[in-house]
């Protein structure tokens, strides 16, 4: 068996950015906001682990509305991703209407537990 | 015939007024009942204290027909005396009942017995926590404590000096002497926590027949076995039950006394001044409290509101006062306790206190919210129990009395604006991208 090394890991990144390079470039950006999303609910976490957890319910709406950011969009890039035939009967336009509405629900709930 | 209606009442009117009351407890009319009329005169020093202290006593033969504590429902006296140990049946209206009756209800007891103290004494006396030994014919011998006499030589007149340590019923001066005395021992019942022994034996007394020869050990023995003892009911009627009835009397209170084995003779026993300072706690003379004013607002506020918020800061007072016999005087203690209390107690502070009987703190209301009291239970040697209970209610915050716009949560608000702020631009994005 050989032995892994640095290169091997090297090789399998390149293999994988360049898989990735072929994906369609809405997908990409559902991607982006995904990674955005994460990252803010990450720097919450931090935050409140340095400042203590006093608006306890203000930390929780605002971690709670990147993380449901998160997984409706998610769900929006399965839904309007091509290659995922379990959703091939519905449409891409049908699709983002659901995460509109979802999106509009959530933001309703976050803002009534934010103050 | 009106008028002599009249007059019957102006004069019963000071009679009236010096009955036992909530704002004069001390005791004014006291029945003693008597084996025979001779303890009159022989414990006259006695008896003559409590006149001189205010009360009206009423000497009766215990076996007089014509004796009852009650009429129409009221009681006729505030305290009894019972100077009738060998009584087998009380005359009139009165049995055991009668006078447990009596204590039920707040008044005040005085049991003397001696030698041979009959079965309804022992009986009365075993209601009250207090077993007299099942022996008739013993006595209390003690053979190192005893008083040094030239006439008797049995060892049963005992030296006693080992006193319970309350200034609230033995008085704040100490008893100079020790105290005579020549009867019968008991122990207390222990499933009686109300029941108090004031005079106790020394460890070397027993209580046995001194006639006959000791053939078994003695029921009752040292320490454990108790001479004179106190109750203080829950409903603060106070009794005394003594096993000694010539205690009380003129000639041990005018003897002289020296306890074995002691250089000191002193010239007068310490009976007069124990059983003085006893009588003035169980007639109610000392030792009784009572709480007047309780008071509680909030910090700045003077009314008393009708419900409180969580985390209010408050204030509570309470005036309490001892009676003196003539007076309420000021109470002063630094161990009174209020309780702010839902199920247990949430905050429990000790009262400052101006020595001028007015207690006072300060708390803040716990952080929970239901139906609170603020309880004042205070329970201490020789005092009347105080149980004071005020309830009221605490409320959650409004919802309008929360904090808005807290500057540590401004990150988890911009995160929340942030998140619909790029929800728009990536529908903006995500529609337009082609």
């Amino acid at each position: 068996m050989a032995r892994s090394t640095s290169k091997d890991a090297q090789d399998l990144f390149r293999a994988l950015w360049s898989a990735y390079s072929a994906t369609p470039t809405n997908l990409k950006i559902i991607d982006l906001y995904v990674m955005y999303a994460v990252f803010t609910a990450l720097i919450q976490v931090v935050y409140m682990a340095m400042v203590g957890s006093f608006p306890f319910n203000s930390f929780l709406s605002g971690v709670l509305s990147c993380v449901g950011t998160a997984v409706l969009a998610v769900c929006l890039r399965i839904q309007v991703n091509k290659e995922n035939k379990e959703f091939k009967d519905l449409a891409p336009e049908r699709a983002f209407a659901d995460f509109v509405l979802c999106n509009l629900v959530l933001h309703l709930v976050i803002m009534n537990f934010l103050g | 015939m009106s008028k002599k209606l009249i007059v019957l009442f102006l004069g019963l009117v000071p009679l009236l007024c010096t009955c036992f009351s909530p704002d004069t407890p001390s005791d004014r009319r006291v029945l003693v009942l008597l084996d025979d009329f001779a303890i009159k005169s022989s414990h006259s020093i006695f008896f003559n204290n409590l006149k001189s202290r205010g009360f009206d006593l009423d000497f009766k033969l215990a076996d007089d027909p014509t004796i009852s504590l009650q009429r129409y429902g009221q009681y006729l006296y505030d305290a009894l005396i019972l100077f009738s140990p060998t009584i087998e049946r009380f005359g009139g209206s009165i049995d055991a009942a009668a006078i447990l009756d009596f204590v039920d209800s707040g008044h005040d007891l005085i049991v003397a017995a001696n030698g041979n103290a009959s079965d309804l004494i022992r009986e009365i006396a075993t209601e009250c926590g207090v077993d007299f030994d099942e022996d008739s014919s013993a006595l209390v011998i003690d053979h190192s404590g005893y008083a040094v006499s030239a006439t008797e030589g049995d060892h049963t007149l005992i030296a006693s000096d080992d006193f319970i340590k309350s200034d609230v019923i033995l008085g704040s001066e100490k008893i100079k002497a020790p105290v005579l005395f020549q009867g019968i021992g008991h122990s207390l019942n222990p499933s009686n926590s109300l029941v108090l022994k004031v005079l106790s034996a020394s460890p070397s007394a027993y209580s046995a027949n001194p006639k006959s020869k000791l053939t078994s050990p003695p029921s009752l023995t040292g320490t454990s076995m108790s001479l004179v003892s106190v109750v203080q009911a829950r409903n603060n009627a106070r009794i005394l039950i003594s096993g000694s009835l010539s205690m009380f009397s003129n000639r041990f209170f005018r003897s002289d006394v020296q306890k074995a084995g002691s250089p000191t003779k002193h010239d007068k026993s310490g009976n007069e001044q124990f059983v003085t300072e006893l009588s003035k706690w169980v007639f109610h003379e000392r030792g009784h409290l009572k709480a007047v004013n309780v008071k509680h607002h909030k910090v700045g506020e003077v009314d008393e509101p009708a419900i409180y918020r969580i985390n209010d800061d408050l204030e509570y007072s309470v005036e309490i006062y001892e009676w003196s016999g003539k007076t309420w005087e000021p109470y002063v203690a630094n161990d009174v306790q209020v309780q702010f209390y839902m199920m247990s107690p949430y905050v429990l502070k000790t009262l400052s206190t101006d020595n001028k009987g007015y207690y006072f703190t300060a708390f803040k209301v716990p952080d929970v919210y239901g139906v609170f009291q603020f309880k004042v239970e205070y329970e201490r040697l020789g005092y009347t129990s105080l149980s004071l209970s005020k309830q009221i209610p605490v409320r959650p915050f409004r919802h309008n009395e929360y904090e808005r716009f807290i500057p540590a949560a401004y990150p988890y608000y911009g995160a929340a604006f942030s998140m619909m702020a790029g929800f728009f631009i990536f529908t903006a994005v995500h529609l337009y991208h082609k």
